[in-house]
């Protein structure tokens, strides 16, 4: 099952992800960082099954992350 | 004299650094709002307290960075920094966001003025001087035009928030941005990497080519990299930046590390009593210069302060720095009795002779003279990767702190 994985203690909360792939991510307002909707999370890494679909827009997400916190797996 | 000297600190090994070295005022960022968000290890919110707590006692002001852009759904972070700014004490907010500068005057938080605000002339700091009483000036001015702020703020006797005169604050060393300060997209075109988010990826260090698009020539250009300035560097013209009247001296780099914020910050201390007790001298001035090019650096300059229409623009892509830092080993243990350090190699190996540095959240920057390999409580010729050497050291180290062989950089 593919599969996007965030490491978010370093996401700086540019907006690209939410920008290019609204329905899998949010910012938070809480910290302003953004949040991979649905992942589970374990400790600081968020993970989220996806689509075959899904996973070939990620590509771009992943892509365009500045600092590169977003991976497909 | 009554000028500030202000360091940067991105680590708390760098902070301690600055306290030793002289500094009156460290600033630092935390969480992602911040313009070394993507470079520096960063701090948290939680942090804040003991930055605040350990520059008091240490009689050192402290500012914190929140010049970034600032987005709608930043905002409760924002507030949950100024917060606990405001219960630690932090003595002043970096800014440039109106959000921020709303935010902090509402809740009677000192503020600064941003370099990423680029005040460039007497108006400007007029307007922000409702808000401020610290204006740092866009870093492109020359000192003509430096001087002639400060007079004028004096003449027209412009006060801030505080009722006092209005400070002016300017860049006396490190990194130049080849744009106009936080002007620059270069880096949010080609990467998707926002400067002004501090996720600068710094493309302008690169060597480029000039490509004529029609004919496919590329024109040759004597040094390829021509997009990258050289570092700023000011003790050679130290006393005339003093005598236009800026209050504020701020050195570069919360990218940096505690042996790079420790020699900054004490030769820039020296330099400044050295011009206070009338003994600026060039022998003085080489020797700092010297010193300084031991550390991080992409080749010196000084800057535009003296009305230079190009930028000097460096020779290669990385620092020239004279040393190197070789990573050895980290702390293990402390023996308070008999005042010595364990430390363990991890990597490469060390010997008599070697001059070790080591970096510490509680001592910041120190160097030492291996004059006596000590493994496992046993005289050695050279300490191997594994081996657990002790030696004299007055601080208390712990399992982050580490340690480096220092080289001469063609050595490396």
């Amino acid at each position: 099952m593919p599969k996007i994985i965030q490491y978010r203690d370093k996401c700086i909360g540019c907006g690209i992800c939410f920008e290019l792939q609204p329905e899998l991510w949010r910012m938070s307002r809480k910290d302003g960082k953004a949040v991979l909707l649905k992942a589970a999370a374990k400790k600081l890494t968020h993970v989220l099954q996806v689509t075959a679909q899904q996973y070939e827009e990620a590509r771009a997400v992943s892509e365009a992350c500045p600092v590169r916190v977003i991976k497909l797996g | 004299m009554d000028v500030e000297l202000l360091s940067p600190a991105g680590s708390f090994e760098a902070m301690q650094a600055a306290i030793n070295a002289g500094a009156n005022a460290i600033y630092f960022g935390v969480e992602q709002l911040n313009m070394r968000s993507r470079s520096s290890g960063g701090f948290i919110i939680d942090d804040i307290a003991e930055i605040s707590v350990r520059c008091h006692a240490a009689g050192l002001r402290c500012y914190i960075t929140l010049n970034t852009v600032m987005y709608e759904y930043d905002m409760q972070l924002l507030q949950g920094i100024l917060k606990a700014v405001k219960e630690h004490g932090v003595d002043a907010v970096i800014a440039s966001d109106f959000a921020v500068i709303e935010s902090c005057t509402r809740m009677g938080i000192p503020l600064h003025i941003s370099t990423q605000a680029n005040v460039s002339n007497l108006e400007s700091v007029q307007f922000y001087a409702r808000f401020a009483d610290t204006i740092v000036l866009a870093r492109e001015l020359t000192l003509k035009q430096i001087a002639s702020i400060c007079s004028e703020i004096k003449r027209r006797k412009i006060v801030g928030p505080s009722g006092e005169i209005v400070k002016i604050e300017v860049f006396i060393h490190g990194a130049l941005c080849m744009a106009i300060s936080g002007k620059c997209y270069l880096s949010l075109h080609s990467q998707n990497a926002s400067a002004n988010r501090g996720a600068c990826v710094q493309n302008c260090r690169r060597p480029y080519k000039v490509v004529d698009t029609e004919s496919g020539n590329e024109l040759l250009v004597d040094n390829e990299y021509i997009m990258s300035p050289q570092d700023l560097c000011t003790i050679p013209i130290l006393d005339e930046i003093l005598q236009s009247g800026v209050a504020v001296l701020k050195i570069e780099g919360r990218s940096k590390g505690a042996d790079y914020v420790h020699t900054v910050t004490t030769c820039y201390r020296e330099a400044i009593t050295a011009i206070e007790q009338g003994r600026f001298t060039p022998g003085l001035i080489a020797d700092w210069m010297q010193r300084l090019s031991t550390v991080y650096n992409r080749g010196f300059w000084e800057g535009y302060y003296l009305g230079r229409e190009i930028g000097q623009w460096t020779k290669t892509p990385g620092s020239i720095a004279t040393e190197k830092k070789i990573y050895a080993g980290k702390g293990t243990k402390y023996y308070p009795k008999i005042q010595v350090g364990e430390f363990i190699i991890e990597k490469g190996s060390l010997q008599e002779g070697d001059v070790l540095l080591l970096t510490g959240n509680a001592f910041g920057m120190e160097k030492i003279l291996f004059d006596q390999v000590l493994v496992n409580g046993e005289k050695q010729i050279k300490a191997l990767k594994g081996d657990k050497i002790t030696f004299p050291f007055a601080h208390k180290i712990s399992a982050t702190d580490k340690l480096y062989k220092l080289l001469p950089a063609t050595d490396a």
